[in-house]
């Protein structure tokens, strides 16, 4: 496989950052990823991320996980063993209560966390490149993606919006 | 630059032919019925109820912003505000459910009483009763008029001074209401079934009346954008109010079931006594009940979109004021009518008080800005977001 | 995002981000001092012991413990019910006040709900233990067998189980969701070693992309909004293991809501405790400021008079109810032979918090210190009283009866706190004790050094 380029600059304030990106947008600089020490309120704006579907997944697993824990409990004291408890009727409806909501919120909560591993390709063992080291303390990186020898000039523009530390990456892909 | 509201002659009209028409719906319903008071009686204390704890509902929403340090309710804050001063009027017909009070509270035959209730009447006879009903509307009506006077007079100063007041006054409401909320509602709905106790009734009954709260600060203000006022309320405003309208109901749910789960559970007949009744006799509206004030508000409001949808938010919240009507009926009727009604008096009524109600809500919302400029966290309620 | 002048700073000092990572990092670094290993061998030896004593009742059976046929649930429910309720604070703190918004939340919801999974482990152990053959405890989960019989989905006790499991396993979930970010920002502050490899692996590859950011967000928000009424469903089912029941004094409709309430008295009354030490011990002062304490005993003060309205209304509606037995009940509670049991109950629980009302005591570490402490006392002796006044004498005089533990008893309770001391110990060593990236997040609306530019 052939290495791939990045140019990456960065900032030491995120009000700087989102300036930068939006100057980058205006010169049709396409930006490959920004990363930065925490979320940065308005960034998913000005990257026109769309929003994420995680809920979604989450209301899915939700709802399968309140159908089995609902479901299995009224089959096994309707048709698997029935067994008369204090008198209750067999499809005791309120005693199913608790633990359907359990396993509701568990099989949800699930769907969530591994939708967000496996969606941003995280996880135990995952070795994502890390291009500056500082970036989980204090830097507001840029990441542009060099393709076809244009490096130069991403290197330009990156610098001309008042990146420091503008610099190229060479990355096995 | 905030318009400040106010009350047409328009308005004031529509109001009147409101209460005029429901006033003609009580009295026909009252000539229906001369011979079944009890029916009458129950209609005044649920409507006087309802109205009266939905603006000490509103009023517990300020409290409990001031208390929390919050800044973004600022911008809605007038609303809720001018309802609490709705308790006094509320109050008065409170106090004509002390006349009808045979008719509604079978303790009150203090000549013919069983020895359960014999052994009550210490505390349920007509006299401590009466008192107690005094006290709860005196003491909420000095309550909610002072933490309205404190929030009128930040608009004539910036003093920080009247910040930390209302706080004070704040905590001390909050004390007080803590405390009478559960009394009240014991001495006013939960004494019908006399016989019957629980010791979540107030907290289930308190929380009922906050969720109705939240839905007639999102009608209001709904009635009032319409109108052309309250334009610098935005999306993130509605959310929050929508949140509170989605999480509130998944906890009335939470206190409904756990009061039914567990008198269903131990089946103790003193206690099953109060849901067999209504299981039998008020079958159908027993479970409209749950599922109104519960499954629609939560499949509603359970995406992020809807919340932030005056519509979609404004359906939500005449379903849930609507439903909890009905959860106030389903508390008062059994005990004191015994089979289920409805007809011209309960339309009737719940017309006239809710005209009455939102006159004087208007009234009220007239006399000062919408907006309490000076509150010192005001500018935060403009510049915060939801999370995506 | 703009926040009011007025608004009393959350973090002292002169913070950039960077100096934000090294405060926070910094104890994870060099040796451990004395006092960490002196703390660490106690929180050992009082673990080795828990562990003796639990060999000795299941090698002995339960009958070293001082329960008797009246009295089936003594220290260890109450070491249950305890447990469990410290452990509400945490995921109280990282769910609900998330959804509130409530910024000061990002100082200590690390180590809340650090303590919160030590917390729930410790309570998970009472039960198993109570079963006296630990190697059946798979007995009590719904599995196919030979024998075709399920387990009893109509029992609190089996509710507890899944309760109790999802609560950790989600507040587990949450928590290290939270940690992967500051995980990252470990790694890369190690040179290379083993030690870097070991992060590494830990962070899950953690980049620190926007676009994991949002769905991070996206993904605490609705975990939130999950776990929020989990937290509460929990110490709801606790409750019922005794509401559901006929005995007077258990079973009472308002259970739910004010054993929650109590639980998050406590757990936030344990989290004081702890965080008021820690922050001294490893210099973390500029982080938790009196603003967060006043803020966390604003909590304690609500939840404290919850629960004492609910005393109260457990009183007058014995009376009202005109029950006799339940009457007897809370008359045998206050005056029996446990009267002791119950007034500590009502003086720490009820009387303590209220001095909170006073400024200058909330604002106060020292006061807080001493207070947190009557209230984790006080909340122990509440399940004491529920589970052993409502036991000691039921329906037959004749049966009626009274208990003391066992010095097993004991010795297993001395083993929780070693286990979770143990723990916690080791947290605060290898984790970062504070949200790093989530107090960068609120810096430039809650730290001093801006606000006071007015920025």
């Amino acid at each position: 496989m052939k290495n791939k380029t990045y140019v990456s600059g960065y900032f030491p304030d995120d009000k700087d950052l989102i300036i930068a990106i939006k100057e980058l947008q205006e010169k049709n600089v396409d930006i490959t990823d920004v990363r930065t020490p925490f979320p940065v309120h308005g960034l998913d704006k000005v990257l026109k991320m769309r929003r994420s579907r995680l809920p979604r997944a989450g209301f899915v697993a939700g709802a399968i996980g309140s159908i089995i824990g609902f479901g299995f409990q009224a089959w096994v004291f309707t048709e698997a063993w029935p067994l008369n408890f204090g008198g209750k009727p067999y499809l005791s409806v309120p005693s199913f209560v608790p633990v359907t909501f359990e396993l509701t919120v568990l099989f949800a909560a699930f769907a969530l966390v591994f939708g967000f591993l496996i969606r941003s390709n995280l996880g135990p063992g995952a070795d994502n490149h890390i291009f500056d080291e500082e970036v989980t303390n204090d830097r507001f990186q840029i990441l542009l993606e060099a393709k076809e020898g244009n490096a130069e000039s991403l290197h330009e523009s990156l610098q001309s919006v008042g990146a420091l530390g503008v610099q190229l990456h060479e990355v096995k892909s | 630059m905030y318009k400040s509201f106010e009350f047409t002659q328009k308005l004031k009209t529509f109001l009147i032919v409101l209460m005029v028409i429901g006033a003609v719906l009580t009295v026909a319903g009252v000539f229906l019925n001369l011979d079944h008071t009890h029916r009458i009686w129950a209609n005044v204390l649920l409507n006087g109820f309802y109205f009266t704890a939905i603006a000490m509902g509103a009023a517990f929403f300020v409290v409990v912003h001031i208390l929390g340090e919050s800044g973004w309710h600022t911008a809605i804050q007038r609303i809720p505000e001018a309802m609490g001063q709705y308790v006094p009027y509320g109050g008065v017909i409170m106090f004509l459910v002390l006349v009808g009070m045979h008719d509604i509270y079978h303790w009150s035959h203090t000549e013919d009483l069983d020895e359960v209730l014999q052994g009550k009447s210490a505390f349920l006879n007509p006299l401590f009763f009466s008192i107690r009903t005094v006290v709860y509307i005196a003491l909420w009506t000095f309550l909610v008029r002072k933490i309205r006077k404190l929030s009128l007079a930040s608009d004539g100063s910036t003093d920080l001074k009247l910040f930390t007041r209302s706080r004070n006054w704040a905590g001390i409401f909050i004390v007080l209401f803590a405390i009478t909320s559960s009394t009240s509602a014991w001495d006013w709905i939960m004494s019908i079934d006399a016989h019957w106790y629980s010791t979540l009734f107030g907290w289930y009954i308190f929380v009922s009346s906050f969720v109705s709260a939240v839905a007639v600060i999102i009608i209001l203000l709904f009635v009032l954008r319409r109108m052309g006022y309250m334009d610098h309320v935005n999306d993130e405003h509605m959310h929050d109010l929508g949140k509170y309208l989605f999480g509130f109901s998944i906890f009335w749910m939470y206190l409904w079931i756990s009061q039914y789960l567990l008198i269903w559970y131990s089946n103790i007949p003193e206690e099953t006594v109060y849901f067999v009744t209504r299981q039998n006799d008020f079958q159908f509206i027993f479970w409209t009940n749950v599922i109104i004030n519960f499954l629609t508000p939560f499949l509603i409001l359970m995406p992020r979109g809807t919340k932030r949808k005056m519509n979609w938010l404004l359906i939500a919240a005449i379903i849930v004021f609507v439903g909890h009507w009905i959860d106030m009926y389903v508390s008062i009727w059994p005990g004191a009518v015994g089979h289920a009604e409805f007809g011209v008096l309960e339309i009737g009524m719940t017309i006239l008080v809710a005209g009455i109600f939102l006159f004087l809500f208007f009234k009220q919302f007239a006399k000062a800005p919408v907006v309490p400029e000076n509150h010192p966290y005001f500018k935060e309620s403009f510049d915060y977001d939801n999370i995506r | 995002m703009y926040v009011s002048p007025v608004r009393e700073p959350l973090i002292s000092g002169e913070k950039s981000y960077s100096k934000v990572t090294e405060e926070i990092y910094a104890p994870m670094t060099g040796r451990p001092g004395k006092t960490w290993y002196a703390g660490l061998t106690l929180a050992l030896i009082a673990l080795m012991f828990g562990l003796f004593s639990i060999f000795v009742t299941v090698w002995d059976g339960i009958g070293t413990w001082g329960l008797n046929r009246t009295i089936g649930w003594g220290w260890g429910i109450t070491n249950f019910v305890w447990w469990v309720g410290i452990g509400h604070a945490g995921t109280f703190i990282s769910a609900i006040l998330l959804l509130f918004r409530q910024k000061w939340r990002t100082s200590i919801n690390r180590s809340a709900e650090a303590m919160t999974i030590f917390a729930v482990m410790c309570a998970g152990l009472f039960p198993l233990i109570h079963m006296g053959r630990l190697p059946l405890g798979f007995f009590i989960f719904p599995y196919p067998n030979t024998r075709d019989v399920w387990v009893n989905f109509n029992s609190p006790l089996l509710w507890d189980v899944f309760a109790i499991s999802t609560y950790l396993t989600v507040s587990l979930l949450f928590w290290y969701m939270g940690l992967i970010p500051d995980i990252g920002t470990i790694r890369d502050r190690l040179k290379n070693g083993i030690k870097k490899k070991i992060y590494a692996f830990l962070s899950f590859g953690w980049t620190g992309s926007a676009r994991h950011w949002m769905r991070h967000e996206s993904m605490s928000l609705i975990l939130a909004g999950l776990a929020a009424p989990l937290v509460l469903s929990v110490h709801t089912i606790v409750s019922f293991d005794f509401a559901t029941s006929v005995i007077p004094g258990w079973h009472t409709t308002i259970f739910p809501p004010y054993f929650v309430s109590g639980a998050v008295f406590s757990g936030f009354a344990m989290v004081l405790t702890l965080m008021i030490i820690t922050r001294k011990a490893i210099n973390l002062e500029d982080y938790i400021t009196k603003a967060h304490l006043e803020s966390m005993n604003k909590i304690i003060i609500a939840t404290g008079s919850i629960v004492g309205i609910a005393y109260i209304t457990e009183l007058f509606i014995a009376w009202y109810s005109g029950v006799i037995y339940e009457q007897y009940a809370f008359i045998n509670r206050a005056f029996g032979p446990y009267w002791w049991a119950y007034w500590i109950m009502m003086t720490c629980n009820v009387i303590t918090p209220q001095l909170f009302w006073i400024k200058k005591i909330r604002r106060s570490f020292v006061a807080t210190f001493i207070i947190s402490i009557f209230v984790n006392i006080g909340m122990w002796f509440e399940r004491f009283v529920i589970i052993v006044t409502s036991l000691h004498r039921d329906f037959l005089p004749s049966s009626w009866s009274m208990y003391s533990p066992t010095w097993v008893e004991v010795g297993i309770y001395l083993g929780t706190f070693g286990l979770f001391f143990t723990l916690f110990f080791l947290f605060i060593r290898f984790f970062p004790v504070i949200a790093i990236a989530e107090v960068k997040s609120v810096l430039k609306t809650s730290a001093e050094k801006f606000i006071k530019k007015g920025k």
